[in-house]
């Protein structure tokens, strides 16, 4: 009987010896095939350091100088194919600002983490300012600490922004229902300005409705959320939450038109014919801008808004009106849906799962394209939060 | 003799032609009511997220330098990955034959592997391949192709260590009676007997081989293949091209799978 459970317990021991012995191998070979490429990286070096002449200092250390200039940057991590983004309809900025510099608009697939970067694997990494920024800067739990041995490169500075969270809807929901759409952008306007004004209590608020990061990030992220939805392209200040800014929106469709590339001939002609009135329609936030908070009985009471992303407070505007009540003070009662990973936001609007949706306005651009109806009824950020961020040498 | 062999050939042929007609006309019904619409109306989708047969061909007519790029990707991976998987899981049921006691065992406990989901493996593989190249599309490849290698490892050892243990009665002990070595036993028993089994494991590991490399392709760190186009163009909502890509990767298994039967039927002729 013993010895039966021994011999079990040596069988269990060798088949583990095995795998392991598997994996190694694995590891062995890859080391082995290492060796053939040196000439390879080599030329690959050798070829970056000869794009790379304005960046100059290479020999002070693997990264950029400090005061190295952000097309010198893009020329060189471009050679180098080191330029990451997570795909999926927000490489758009990434790939105008690789055009303005001369260069292929390829990228490298990056996942939801920073660990690319901090491998070096990625030597400029798309990070918006409100999330993955702060991951790479702060040192709290989950974060890399890098602190100020990082800097970035801006997209409104470059004059390669697009806008990005918004509301959108249907156009058939917004004609069916236009009381329900004008309280809603009420509310929620009510709640962005009220977080806004106490980001900290804001970040509590959404950290307290279930939350992905934890509280310091949730902190800092209101804080930076914030200024995307107080400050337009340029950095002047906006006052009037939500304000839907042509000029912007016209970069937006300009760019996307540019940029998004579509193999379905039916839906690239398509992109090519949109206009600002195909995508936008600013009367129902100007109606609720100029309302006193009190409207006509809204036509639909129970209303669903669909995130982008995550609970976080990206999106501490909806969060803070839900709990501070503005949406049942304008009639409304309002389930609010979490989003992440591969969630077509703008796929649950358009079948009707949800009434309303937050998307990057390029998202709404391409789903209209390939004949959504959707339109969007308010702009939440007034800049782009897309940086590209990069290491340097100390 | 000759006469039996007709016979049977002439069932086995009417016996083939009814198994491909059917499918085959199960598939054109479809299809056209797929192209009128009738099946948008039974399932309750519209033309948007099911678009018609027509526009999905003509999108693949339009793009088939593009499409071919990707495909030349996916099935790089799907095969390199499968014949790794396949010899490795080969040797495998080697090592456990020579050593019974606990190979069978073993190998009970490896096939726990085949329980890891494919999303789970594919970003640690990515992570642990970083170091290969300095190509992030060669070191994105390999990865890829270990995620498939480990979903194809599992049905090959287990099939093979059956086929190298269950022999025809006797046999075994008549090789001992010519006084047969281990070596010759494996040579010339063991390993014609296992060919059968290996084929029984490629009709597993073929499917298995593409679906694994299409979802693999989501997590890689350089952008291609039929996987990636497809949730590209989901999350962009544009669900004719996706599905576009979705009918290339359907025959990308089928093109697979009818190479192995037809492989199988010549190796195997007259031995089943």
């Amino acid at each position: 009987m013993k010895n039966l459970s021994m011999k079990k317990a040596i069988t269990l021991i060798l088949v583990l010896a095995m795998t392991v012995t598997l994996f190694a191998g694995c590891g062995n070979e890859s080391s082995a095939s290492n060796e053939v490429t040196p000439t390879a990286a080599a030329e690959a070096t050798a070829a970056a350091e000869a794009t790379s002449a304005p960046a100059g200092d290479e020999s002070t250390g693997a990264y950029y100088a400090a005061d190295a200039t952000a097309e010198s940057i893009v020329l060189d991590a471009a050679a180098k194919g080191q330029v990451g983004n997570w795909g999926l309809g927000n490489e758009y900025e990434v790939q105008a600002l690789l055009s303005k510099y001369g260069q292929p608009t390829t990228y490298l697939s990056q996942a939801f983490d920073m660990d690319g970067f901090d491998d070096d694997t990625i030597l400029l990494a798309s990070a918006m300012t409100y999330n993955e920024l702060g991951l790479v800067k702060n040192s709290y739990d989950g974060a890399y600490g890098y602190g100020d041995s990082v800097k970035y490169i801006d997209m409104n500075d470059e004059g390669v922004a697009m806008l990005e969270d918004n509301i959108f809807t249907t156009k058939e929901f917004a004609e069916a229902n236009p009381n329900t759409v004008k309280a809603f952008i009420y509310a929620s306007m009510q709640g962005w300005q009220y977080a806004c004004e106490h980001p900290e209590e804001a970040a509590e608020i959404v950290y307290k409705y279930g939350s992905s990061v934890s509280s310091d990030h949730q902190a800092y992220m209101a804080s930076e959320v914030k200024k995307l939805v107080e400050t337009d392209m340029s950095g002047a200040t906006v006052t009037n939450y939500g304000n839907m800014d042509e000029s912007a929106m016209q970069q937006t469709l300009d760019l996307a038109k540019q940029y998004i590339s579509l193999d379905d001939s039916q839906a690239a002609d398509a992109l090519q014919a949109l206009t600002l009135a195909d995508i936008m329609d600013a009367s129902y936030w100007e109606a609720a801008s100029a309302s006193d908070g009190t409207f006509d009985a809204p036509e639909k009471t129970d209303v669903s808004i669909q995130l982008k992303w995550l609970p976080q407070a990206q999106f501490m505007g909806y969060y803070v009106a839900l709990d501070k009540g503005y949406y049942t003070n304008v009639g409304l009662n309002v389930t609010i849906v979490q989003g992440g990973g591969d969630i077509g936001e703008t796929t649950a609007v358009y079948t009707g799962q949800v009434d309303f949706g937050v998307t990057w306005v390029s998202n709404l651009i391409a789903a209209n394209a390939g004949g959504m109806n959707l339109v969007e009824i308010s702009q939440v950020f007034q800049r782009s939060g897309l940086v590209l961020v990069y290491k340097i040498n100390e | 003799m000759s006469k039996t062999t007709n016979k049977r050939n002439g069932k086995f042929r009417t016996k083939s032609i009814s198994t491909i007609l059917y499918p085959v006309l199960f598939g054109v019904i479809i299809v056209v009511l797929w192209q009128t619409q009738i099946l948008h109306k039974i399932i309750g989708a519209d033309t948007f997220t099911l678009p018609l047969p027509g526009r999905i061909l003509g999108i693949i007519q339009d793009n088939v330098p593009g499409i071919a790029k990707n495909v030349v990707a996916t099935v790089i991976v799907a095969v390199g990955g499968l014949i790794l998987g396949s010899l490795l899981g080969y040797l495998l049921a080697i090592v456990a034959t020579i050593f019974p006691k606990w190979g069978s065992g073993g190998l009970t406990i490896v096939s726990a592997f085949n329980a890891i989901p494919i999303i789970a493996i594919a970003p640690i593989l990515n992570n642990l391949t970083k170091d290969f190249s300095k190509d992030p599309n060669i070191r994105s490849m390999l990865a890829k192709m270990l995620v498939v290698m480990l979903t194809c490892t599992v049905s090959m050892s287990i099939n093979a260590f059956r086929g190298f243990n269950e022999l025809k009665p006797f046999s075994e002990d008549l090789m001992k009676s010519y006084a047969a070595s281990k070596v010759t036993v494996f040579m010339k028993l063991r390993i014609p007997n296992s060919l059968p089994y290996v084929f029984t494991a490629l009709r597993v590991s073929v499917p298995a081989s593409v679906i694994s490399a299409l979802v693999s392709e989501y997590f890689a760190e350089y952008i291609i293949g039929v996987g990636r186009q497809i949730r590209e163009n989901i999350v962009l909502a544009q669900y004719a091209t996706a599905w576009a890509y979705i009918l290339v990767a359907c025959f990308i298994g089928i093109i697979m799978y009818v190479i192995l039967l037809i492989t199988e039927g010549i190796l195997l002729k007259g031995r089943r």
